[in-house]
């Protein structure tokens, strides 16, 4: 049925310590849901998809709202990093300019001061915005359980719609980003149904840096959102685009096997057809642009 | 009389309430404050779009802590309606759509309410439902009120008990059987129209109290509350001055708020919980499903024209999905069937006009009334005919479009229009005879135009009222019951008391929140009706105050009122030169010479407006002498382009043009065209879905878009005409619907203009788009 007026009522409770975290799970587990930007998580709950007797906040534990640039390392992005912080950082803009375009077409303004990078990854949604940018980039996150803290690839993480692979307590901290390879070039084209505030009919990154070693001289890395259970790359399209000098023709063939591979589903948003016809366009496009970007740079 | 140039009329004044809404001053139904004794509500809904109610069991949800009572409608026989009383307020024996109340709860908090309603149990049976008005038309399809025949109906509204036909209007003008064989070219083509919803940014809230001495009161967000208190009296068997409807400013209606909607569900709860208000305000969710859309309309269109070009003859069945109820909707069709042939002079007509229940949510009012929805097939139609025969779209408008006096398709004469002005405007705004250029390689550029008429849609003698009120300082307080839904009809009002009564703008107040208890009555703020039907009560009233003042002056100085004015808050004789300032006097009057004695007192001025010159028509042919009011017309002319990667299409331009008969506001009548046409653009691009069991699949902002800011169109012409007419204020009418009347058809034009392919069907997505021009490049190659 429809969505209830308001939230139900819970607890909020602030976590200080990972610690705190551990514990409250621990003693009340099934009650708790761990909360970041809530922009995902408030809806579900109104909509009576998700309930919880207690939201424990991690947005304040040290080190969730940090950002951290090295040119050694690249960057480090605390999970409760707000959308509207990655727009604006220079360390991202200057570097990983890609996730400040993504995060630009996130809902709106209002939004992205909540909406959290952590949030939307971990949200695991086959539509999230920060996620082609994320597995292009190639990111790291960091995880932290009652063991201890991991680290896990992204194209590892998501395991299909809203399921991720964090163990039962376990809570991500941060991302991780290495510097791209030199002289990339990034681009997130995305299609909604209006100009602003839409969810992704499709999202697709390219990310493309010069390449000696490949017959194309370049290589692209592609993400694609919102046509398959989880966002995802195309690597044998990747590989073909390596194989051979670029042209139209061949950027044209890997776009048309970019859709093959896409598996969307029917819903009110948009045909199966359109969809899969828009993984081929905006694929076409993201290469194009990218391409003429770096040729002339 | 003053016979001088209006000085305030055609000047745009800030409008009434700019300061209030700007600082968030304004007050709406939720913003006012009840305290802790306020109760919440929420209604259980039908899981089903077409079910017998087996039974309703409420004591689970009784017992929960905190309930106060649970409403079904078992004890209410009576229905709601307008023109067709046909509406329970809670179904107690069948349900007819997805999410129609079933039950109201009474609870302490909202939270309780929401728990308790789960708990109410009722069983269904389900029935067959049916969502396609052309099915529902049928004598096999499932009948949704098999007692048609008992409800109560107006004298001009014909339903056909024992079929879901709730109105059938019946055009036959000329002979349109041998028309056709002297046409040259005839067009024909089947047009859908989806039900969209009004989507205001306020949704619907009310709060009711019902006390011991038998006195209700109902806060409610209304564009109409003298209707509401009509409606939900005649119901509930309350007399009039015992129910008092206080409706505070409206956050968007777009006629999504006149009549009733959800307002009788709380006092019925209300009643139930004496001496408590009760506060019901819907979801966003609800507003989608739980309160009215615009029909559906699938229109079936013939129409032919002579080898010049001239338009011979017009066969038109249009079938309106009414949903579950058609207490409105049946004066849509009638609307819809009176205007059947769009702006366009034709000697041969032959329409039926249906309105047809089915299982979708209740259609009713939304802006324009009809007239969207037919304009739609229209507009298209006339384009493809006009290229048949080999004529621009322009040129074969400007030969057929409808002129003043006119016999038009209702047989009366045209009202004063200049309807080739506004073709012509609009098409110059936006360079019709230049190709251009699109703005990018994968863009295809068209431009496309279309005009449309609209009446006012209302019983034939829907009446005004207003008082004007002077203070001691001689600032006046305007009283009407018409709404300000931010059309700015307030400051319409005091720009007319001002102009008339020849006191500043700036001390005119406009009271409200409008009151039956205190304000004069107003019969609906729909139909774009204000400007004209309350302007000249407004004109009125003022005029009544204005006399009142110059008969005391007059023989204060021993004068004639003819030799007096009043200007700039000062009376003056035109003859003597003399002035005698407006304050103070206009309540406490002027003094005889030596104070012997005093004349006048305190100014109240009343007055009314009802047409009384609305004819009956024929039921058999339609036609009769003065079907409507008035007429107004427009042209609107776009310029688009296509992105040929995803089918997305941009508005470049859009020119608007309408005969406003007179400019009372023109910043006013500039923001009606912006706004009118985002709104057309919206409804040309979304649609409510519904699966098949009738459940609306997209009831929230996350699947239902609507234009945002950036996507409206870089330019936004607009412009207007004015011809006169005889029964507005200065010769006003209104144009607060009329500017998106035929947006859609309009960019359907400019569609066809840049990629060829017509697109019979709204809404125009780009996923369809996209796939259409796919497969006009794969067939023709």
């Amino acid at each position: 049925m429809l969505a209830r007026p308001g939230l139900p009522d819970f607890e909020y409770m602030k976590a200080e310590s990972p610690q705190d975290v551990f514990r409250l799970l621990e003693e009340r587990g099934g009650e708790v849901k761990l909360l970041m930007g809530g922009t995902d998580l408030f809806v579900q709950m109104r909509d009576g998809n998700e309930s919880a007797g207690i939201l424990l906040d991690l947005k304040y534990l040290p080190g969730m709202k940090d950002i951290s640039y090295t040119k050694k390392k690249g960057i480090k992005i605390g999970a409760a990093v707000t959308l509207n912080q990655l727009s604006a950082h220079p360390d991202v803009t200057n570097h990983f300019q890609i996730l400040s375009q993504s995060a630009d077409t996130v809902g709106n303004y209002q939004l992205r001061n909540r909406a959290t990078l952590g949030g939307n990854l971990c949200n695991a949604s086959p539509s999230a915005d920060m996620a082609p940018a994320a597995l292009v980039l190639e990111g790291e996150v960091s995880l932290s359980g009652p063991d201890g803290e991991r680290v896990m690839a992204l194209d590892q993480f998501w395991v299909g719609p809203g399921k991720t692979a964090l163990k039962e307590y376990e809570f991500m901290t941060a991302v991780c980003f290495p510097n791209p390879p030199s002289g990339a070039v990034g681009r997130y084209l995305k299609l909604g149904r209006s100009k602003m505030g839409d969810l992704a009919i499709v999202g697709v990154a390219v990310l493309g840096y010069p390449d000696p070693e490949v017959p194309a001289g370049i290589r692209f890395r592609i993400g694609i959102n919102s046509t398959a259970p989880t966002v995802y790359r195309v690597p044998q399209v990747e590989e073909l685009l390596a194989k051979a000098p670029l042209s139209d023709d061949i950027l044209r063939q890997a776009s048309g096997e970019a859709m093959k591979v896409s598996a969307p589903i029917e819903d009110v948003r948009a045909t199966v057809l359109y969809q899969k016809k828009m993984v081929n366009n905006l694929t076409f496009k993201g290469l194009k642009e990218v391409w003429s970007q770096l040729i002339n740079s | 009389m003053k016979n001088s140039e209006p000085s305030l009329i055609g000047q745009s004044v800030r409008r009434t309430d700019a300061i209030d809404k700007v600082t968030g001053c304004a007050v709406f139904v939720d913003d006012i404050p009840f305290g802790p004794n306020l109760l919440h509500s929420r209604l259980v809904r039908s899981p089903h779009p077409h079910a017998l109610i087996r039974s309703i069991n409420t004591k689970k949800a009784e017992r929960l802590p905190g309930v106060r009572t649970i409403v079904t409608g078992k004890e209410l026989s009576a229905r709601l309606g307008l023109y067709l009383i046909d509406r329970p307020i809670f179904a107690s024996e069948r349900v007819r759509y997805y999410g129609e109340p079933v039950a109201g709860v009474v609870a302490t908090t909202e939270n309780i309410a929401v728990e308790a309603a789960k708990l109410v149990e009722i069983e269904y049976e389900v029935l067959p439902a049916v969502y396609d008005p052309v099915e529902s038309a049928q004598p096999d399809a499932p009948l949704l009120h098999p007692d048609l025949g008992s409800y109560t109906v107006a004298n001009f509204i014909f339903p056909e008990p024992g079929t879901n036909i709730s109105e059938n209007f019946k055009i036959r003008k000329g002979d349109v059987e041998t028309c056709w064989s002297d046409c040259e070219a005839i067009a024909e083509g089947q047009f859908r129209l989806p039900p969209i919803e009004h989507v205001p940014l306020e949704t619907h809230t009310s709060i009711a109290l019902s006390e011991k001495s038998g006195q209700i009161t109902l806060w409610a967000s209304s564009q109409s509350p003298f209707a509401m208190r009509d409606m939900i009296a005649q119901c509930l068997g309350i007399p009039h001055n015992k129910l008092r409807v206080i409706a505070p400013l409206v956050g968007g209606g777009f006629g999504g708020k006149a009549g009733v909607t959800m307002e009788a569900c709380a006092v019925v709860m209300a009643q139930a919980v004496e001496g408590r208000p009760v506060k019901l305000r819907l979801t966003r969710e609800e507003e989608f499903v739980g309160t009215s859309v615009r029909q559906s309309l699938v229109s079936d269109i013939k129409v032919g024209c002579d080898k010049d070009g001239t338009l011979l003859g017009m066969e038109l069945t249009y079938y309106f999905g009414g949903g579950a109820y058609n207490d409105y909707g049946v004066n849509i069709a009638r609307a819809a069937g009176y205007s059947c042939t769009g702006p366009y002079d034709v000697p041969n007509v032959k329409a039926d006009s249906l309105c047809v229940y089915t299982n979708h949510p209740v259609g009713s009012a939304m802006r324009g009334f009809g007239m969207p929805e037919i304009h739609w097939g229209l507009e298209q139609i006339m384009d493809q005919l006009a290229e048949q025969i080999g004529m621009d779209p322009v040129e074969f408008r400007l030969k057929n479009c409808v002129r003043t006096d006119d016999e038009i398709v209702s047989g009366m004469k045209m009202t004063p229009i200049d309807l080739e002005a506004c073709i012509e405007k609009a098409s110059k705004a936006i360079k019709w005879e230049k190709k251009e250029k699109p703005t990018a390689p994968n863009k295809k550029r068209g431009k496309g135009i279309a005009i449309m008429w609209k009446a006012p849609a209302m019983p034939p003698n829907p009446g005004s009222a207003a008082v004007v009120r002077f203070n001691e300082d001689a600032t006046v307080n305007v009283e009407v019951g018409g709404q300000e839904l931010g059309q700015g009809a307030f400051t319409v009002a005091a720009q007319i008391a001002a102009e008339m009564l020849g006191v500043p703008y700036e001390s005119v107040t406009v009271s409200y929140p409008l009151d039956t208890k205190y304000s004069p009555y107003e019969w609906q703020t729909v139909a774009s009706r204000l400007t004209w039907s309350m302007g000249n009560a407004v004109k009125a009233a003022a005029a009544d105050a204005r006399t009142q003042i110059l008969e005391t002056v007059a023989d204060h100085w021993d004068e004639e009122i003819d030799d007096l004015t009043i200007e700039d808050g000062l009376v003056i004789s035109f003859k003597s030169e003399r002035e005698q300032p407006l304050d103070k006097m206009v309540i406490y009057g002027l003094p005889n010479e030596d104070f012997e004695g005093w004349k006048g007192g305190p100014v109240i001025g009343r007055g009314h407006f009802m047409p009384t010159y609305v004819t009956n028509l024929d039921p058999e042919t339609g036609q009769g002498t003065r079907a409507v009011v008035h007429y107004t017309v427009g042209a609107q002319a776009v310029d688009l382009e296509v992105d040929l990667e995803t089918g997305q299409l941009e508005v470049l331009n859009i020119a608007s043009v309408y005969d406003v008969g007179r400019a009372i506001n023109p910043d006013l009548i500039m923001t009606q065209i912006e706004g009118g046409a985002v709104h057309g653009m919206s409804s040309a691009f979304e649609e409510l879905k519904f699966n098949e069991s009738g459940e609306v699949l997209n009831p929230s902002f996350v699947d239902y878009r609507i234009a945002t800011i950036a996507d409206i169109p870089r330019k936004i012409h607009g412009d207007y005409v004015e011809t006169p007419i005889d029964d507005g204020p200065w010769g006003a009418r209104g144009v607060g619907e009329h500017v998106m009347v035929q947006t859609a058809p309009a960019i359907a034009n400019a569609l066809y203009d840049a990629v060829g392919i017509r697109f019979s069907d709204l809404p125009l997505s780009a996923d369809k788009i996209y796939l259409a021009l796919e497969e006009k490049i794969n067939r023709e190659k």
